[in-house]
């Protein structure tokens, strides 16, 4: 692909296909047409030069293909062609008219994120139609087989065709549950994303569509707190990616990171949207309260210290919504920084059963703490257990190091070699 | 398009001749509600009166059992068939259909595959 036409693919490739699955209510449809429109680029492109407004004209070509397609279905299905009328028809008049792409985007994230569709469908979905993101690359992220995942993305458009999903954005009564289901999906696609903390490999380009994503949603929702606060929350986290490893590719918790490596053009960005998301609700939501989190811990930037009792506060009012372990987790260790460490050891040891066992974070919290409290035999064995569950090599190599300061005397275990 | 709404319940809820009474009101008012979107419907007699004819593999001959088909705690009741413009509007009427406890309706669109 010439660099013109991939640049045009990747900036109107969402819209496009957005605007023809709106038209004709088909994603296949919509994805075929824009497809063989990009095919037909490569020479057209090449002989006559790239043209004034090339997402303009991938647009006319994949709305000609599209209608060719569905005149070809028609004749398949056993019905006769319209008759060719002398004057041009309505879509035709259209293709000559230099309208505007139609932002569709909005209508395609409803779709593709219905409920009626499984939440990891959603985001693959999500991922192909709107960010136009391969199956191969989405299936790398996912960490299953190409073919397993498309069989998955052919089984959520089928479900999406047969059931009925409607191509419309949903009414004001309904925006609060659907929103949920559109935020929820781009989480699953961002956690992926975050895990990722070198932003190398096949999660790459998955955080910039994120980024990008939750940037469009608060633009197409200005009135919605909760898709404004995720926007928020993900130029948080981002602006850290800078400082979140060292020279060695360990990586440097958030309270150790150097300030000044961070990206201060997202984090304002971040405030800005926070501020917009303060005053749309009356009472925050759960992602305005993460996003608020993050926001706090960002304070280190003016040089002010992190505002723990403030952090501890913010986790109390998201455990209301969210009354789950990792909530409780991130605020145990919260409460280690106003109450003392063994208040927050105490909070972390309560949650110990059955699930904890194979649940990193937890170790790693534990063992932290216990190293705090100068516990070395205990916490050399928290760190062994954390590290038995296959951490990513950046927080491998900091636990390691970890492990070594807290308990000099004590052999590396065999896992942990 | 046509929607069949399966109301899974706990039949014992409605052991109680009030809550019954109770409920078939609400189903009245619900179905004047449909209006004409109500293409059929019925209410099932309890699941102890059913009969499920099992295959178990392709070809295998069919054997009469008794009792329903899998063991549940929650058993098909009862269903409306209606018009609904696409699967917003039938997942609206199903947020509507009257129910005595906890349970779940099944939203799904008639026709061939």
């Amino acid at each position: 692909m010439s660099p013109t036409l991939e640049q045009a693919v990747r900036d109107a490739g969402g819209r496009v296909r957005a605007a023809l699955a709106a038209r004709f209510r088909d994603l296949d449809l919509a994805e075929e047409a824009f497809a063989e429109a990009c095919v037909a680029a490569l020479p057209a492109w090449a002989e006559a030069g790239p043209p004034r407004d090339p997402a303009a004209w991938l647009y006319k070509a994949a709305l000609r293909r599209a209608l060719d397609l569905k005149r070809r279905a028609k004749v398949r299905a056993g019905y006769r062609p319209d008759p060719r009328a002398p004057e041009p028809t309505p879509e035709e008049a259209l293709l000559v008219a230099d309208d505007p792409i139609p932002d569709e985007r909005l209508r395609l994230i409803f779709v593709c994120c219905h409920p009626a569709v499984g939440t990891e469908a959603r985001a693959a979905l999500t991922l192909r139609l709107v960010c136009g993101l391969s199956t191969a690359e989405i299936a790398a992220a996912f960490l299953i087989s190409e073919p397993a995942l498309a069989q998955r993305i052919v089984r959520a458009k089928r479900k999406i065709a047969d059931a009925g999903v409607p191509f419309e954005t949903p009414g004001p009564d309904a925006w609060p549950e659907r929103m949920d289901a559109v935020l929820s999906t781009l989480e699953v696609a961002y956690a992926k994303a975050y895990e990722d903390a070198a932003g190398a490999g096949a999660h790459a380009d998955f955080y910039e569509e994120v980024l990008r994503l939750s940037g469009l949603l608060a633009r197409l929702a200005p009135g919605d707190g909760e898709a404004l606060s995720f926007a928020a929350m993900v130029r948080f986290t981002e602006a850290r990616r800078p400082a979140r490893l060292d020279d060695d590719g360990a990586m440097i918790p958030l309270d150790q990171q150097d300030p000044a490596q961070w990206r201060h053009d997202l984090i304002d960005e971040g405030e800005r949207l926070l501020k917009r998301a303060a005053a749309c609700a009356r009472r925050p939501g759960p992602r305005a309260l993460q996003a608020a989190i993050h926001c706090a811990h960002c304070v280190r930037r003016r040089g002010k210290p992190t505002p723990w009792p403030a952090i501890v506060g913010l986790y109390d009012a998201l455990l209301e919504h969210r009354p789950d372990a990792v909530v409780r987790l991130n605020r145990a260790v919260a409460l280690a920084e106003t109450a003392g460490v063994e208040a927050g050891l105490a909070e972390v040891e309560a949650l110990a059963g059955e699930r904890t066992a194979g649940w990193l974070p937890w170790h790693a919290a534990r063992a932290h703490l216990l190293a705090r409290l100068d516990r070395a035999v205990e916490a050399a064995a928290a760190f062994d257990a954390a590290l038995a569950l296959n951490p990513a090599p950046a927080e491998r190599l900091y636990l390691e190091r970890r492990r070594a300061q807290a308990a000099p005397a004590a052999a590396a275990s065999p896992s942990a070699a | 398009m046509q929607y069949a709404l399966l109301i899974y319940e706990d039949e014992r809820n409605y052991q109680d001749e009030a809550v019954y009474k109770s409920i078939l009101d609400q189903h009245n008012a619900f179905s004047e509600e449909l209006g004409d979107r109500i293409r059929g419907g019925a209410e099932l007699k309890p699941v102890a009166t059913a009969t499920t004819v099992r295959q178990s593999a392709p070809g295998a001959a069919r054997t009469v059992h008794d009792g329903p088909f899998a063991e549940t705690r929650e058993q098909l009741g009862g269903f409306y068939l209606i018009e609904a413009a696409d699967l917003d509007e039938a997942l609206a009427w199903a947020r509507k259909l009257p129910m005595a406890g906890a349970g779940c309706i099944e939203v799904r669109p008639v026709g061939a595959s």
